[in-house]
């Protein structure tokens, strides 16, 4: 603020970045979610996160001299899996080459010397679907991202992220499906994970081709994964297509049982999983309506996301920067 | 100019399917004066309203007058908060849409609010309960039908359409028993009073084995807890099979919420420790890992009707005033 002399200027950019196990992306990015300059580099060449902390602030320095300068950026957000927004800090990854707490939002800030927030993946992809995405003027939805061995999910409730009492909320993925089912990374057994997810689809594949006495393509493929069995499934491989029924049926089942109990105008769905288009998400649409109780059935709208999947998560951390209180070394 | 006068009163209504009962109370949930009548008399919606209407009046008289009464809140099942209707209600007498609180409100001349009895439950907790100071929880009603309500940073998550918290109808077991739904294998097939009753009629065909619940006139949530008080081994079985479904459900209930407490209320969780040791063992057990441990389960120690009419009576706090009495 200046008082006495010109009017006041506000910063019109920010910074999203996007941590992911292999690779970190940092846009610069403007108000109306315009993307001016990016860059990229290996998370994994950096086990240690103090080193990965001044690689970072340094690629974010040099870009951001080149886009501007710091005068004309408000904040810096993050997306990160296992990220907590309340403590600002990433809990205890299991896929990140950081162990522990790590509160990388305040050591990031002691770098760059402007405010920093940080959220998990889950979160930051709902944030990017409601400001520039489909979940756009909606108040309360669902954003479920299937990728990455993984499924995870952000809650809206009247216009507003329900994070939980601890920061965990929207861990659908581990919900039980099936008593003494599969058994899941967690720990556990019959976690939704353990059906939708990528790792889930190979699994039911391999289950499928050992009992199944029909020939398949999929039994001549060296690697089994989402965009072979899609095309075997383009092909008309039986096997394929049922694998994809599979998966779509435990998927209708598992947001059913969500939507019932929030009541979301949308589900949106987004990540990898979304390649399989139609052999996906038809038997999805029918274990759906039929688990779904009657009150909403019909009434919810599902939706895969418009967003480039490259693009979504630094809009959505830099949608979350605009929401970090103003705090700058820079004038 | 005189000082303006704040009205610290509101009438607070709990309507179920059998008995509708109305109080009226302070801003520290303090009951005046509360009076209760049978719902089930008037099968024509207009006369409810009208009853209804004038023994809120003659109450009101009584009790310090319409000057002191800010505004009227009401709880009843299946009424939807955001269009102030009761839609379609499966066990009351009236049918289809019911514009209820702006039909009471144009009787009586003050603002009516209108929600149900699973949300008003939950501000009854969060007002004057055990989830009071809390900012996320579930308050979860065991009846007949199994609801629920849960709070998202201090305000109650009503969903798009105020349809939010059908916990009873979320599917727990594959082309499990049938629900009065229509589907398969709802929770509350397995744990509302009518699917605790089948457990205990199934366990009794399964064997030959002695059990105090042969003996029982009628089956029902409270006699069989009653036979576990006597050790009736049983008993303890149909309650630790109903526990282990509960179980399952709040643990994936709270994998998605995050809550710090879940709370019991209704008929249901009066059978204590009985439901409760066996549905906590199954919900650790099939909570995700970073919850175990970490969320309460709290059985209700509000009363059921004080809860519902306090309920009602913090709803009302939260309509916009409109009084024609000035």
């Amino acid at each position: 603020m200046s008082i006495g002399g010109e009017i006041d200027q506000i910063k019109t950019r920010v910074v999203g970045i996007d941590i992911r196990e292999v690779r970190t992306t940092i846009a610069v990015v403007n108000i109306r979610g315009e993307i001016i300059g990016q860059d990229y580099f290996r998370t994994s060449d950096y086990p240690v996160v103090a080193d990965y902390v001044i690689a970072l602030s340094e690629r974010v320095i040099a870009l951001v001299e080149e886009c501007g300068g710091f005068e004309s950026i408000r904040s810096v957000g993050i997306s990160a899996p296992s990220a907590n927004y309340l403590t600002g800090c990433i809990e205890n990854a299991a896929n990140m080459p950081w162990k522990g707490v790590i509160p990388l939002a305040t050591m990031l800030q002691d770098r760059l010397g402007i405010a920093v927030v940080l959220a998990n993946d889950a979160h930051i992809t709902a944030m990017s679907e409601k400001t520039y995405g489909s979940a756009r003027g909606m108040k309360d939805f669902v954003v479920v991202s299937i990728s990455h061995g993984g499924l995870g999910s952000c809650i809206f409730t009247n216009g507003l992220p329900h994070l939980g009492f601890n920061g965990f909320a929207g861990e659908v993925g581990h919900t039980c499906v099936e008593v003494n089912g599969r058994q899941c990374g967690c720990g556990r057994r019959g976690c939704l994970e353990t059906y939708v997810s990528d790792k889930g689809l190979v699994k039911t594949v391999e289950e499928l081709l050992a009992e199944s006495k029909e020939p398949s393509l999929l039994s001549s493929c060296e690697t089994i994964d989402i965009k072979t069995v899609v095309e075997c499934c383009d092909k008309g491989d039986k096997v394929a297509i049922e694998a994809f029924n599979k998966v779509g049926t435990m998927l209708g089942v598992g947001l059913a049982n969500y939507a019932s109990v929030l009541n979301p105008e949308s589900i949106i769905l987004t990540g990898d999983m979304m390649q399989a288009g139609k052999w996906l998400l038809r038997p999805m649409r029918a274990a759906f309506d039929e688990h779904v109780f009657r009150n909403i059935r019909g009434k919810v709208r599902i939706l895969v996301s418009i967003l480039k999947e490259g693009e979504r998560d630094v809009l959505g951390a830099s949608a979350l920067a605009w929401d970090a209180k103003e705090y700058s070394l820079f004038k | 100019m005189e000082e303006q006068v704040i009205k610290d009163r509101v009438v607070g209504i709990d309507i179920s399917n059998t008995l509708t009962t109305y109080a009226i109370v302070d801003v520290r949930g303090n009951i005046y004066a509360e009076e209760s009548f049978d719902t089930s008399l008037y099968p024509d919606v207009n006369d409810f309203v009208a009853v209804l209407a004038e023994k809120i009046v003659t109450l009101v008289e009584a009790n310090g007058g319409y000057e002191t009464i800010r505004s009227i809140g009401m709880s009843a099942p299946s009424a939807n908060s955001i269009s102030g209707y009761i839609e379609n209600a499966a066990n009351l007498p009236w049918k289809g849409f019911v514009p209820l609180a702006v039909m009471l409100q144009e009787r009586i001349g003050l603002a009516v609010g209108l929600s149900n009895d699973a949300h008003v439950s939950a501000m009854g907790e969060y007002a004057f309960g055990s989830a009071h100071g809390m900012k996320d929880f579930i308050v979860v009603s065991l009846g007949t039908g199994i609801g629920s309500c849960f709070y998202s940073d201090r305000r109650e998550h009503v969903g798009h359409l105020g349809f939010a918290g059908e916990f009873g109808h979320t599917c727990v077991e594959d082309h499990g028993r049938s629900c009065g739904c229509g589907r398969q294998g709802c929770l509350e097939t397995y744990v509302g009073a009518k699917g605790i009753v089948k457990t205990a009629k199934e366990l009794m065909e399964a064997s030959d084995a002695p059990s105090l619940m042969r003996q029982l006139e009628k089956l029902s949530p409270r006699t069989i807890a009653e036979c576990c008080d006597q050790g009736d081994e049983m008993a303890i079985e149909v309650f630790r099979r109903t526990g282990y479904m509960l179980g399952i459900g709040l643990a994936n209930y709270a994998s998605i919420v995050d809550p710090e407490a879940i709370i019991l209320t209704g008929g249901i969780a009066q059978a204590g420790k009985w439901l409760v040791e066996p549905a906590r063992e199954s919900f650790e057990e099939h909570v995700f890992n970073n919850l175990r441990g970490k969320v309460k389960i709290i059985v209700s120690r509000m009363d059921n009707r004080e809860r519902d009419v306090l309920g009602a009576s913090a709803l009302a706090w939260s309509v916009p005033e409109y009084s024609l009495f000035k």
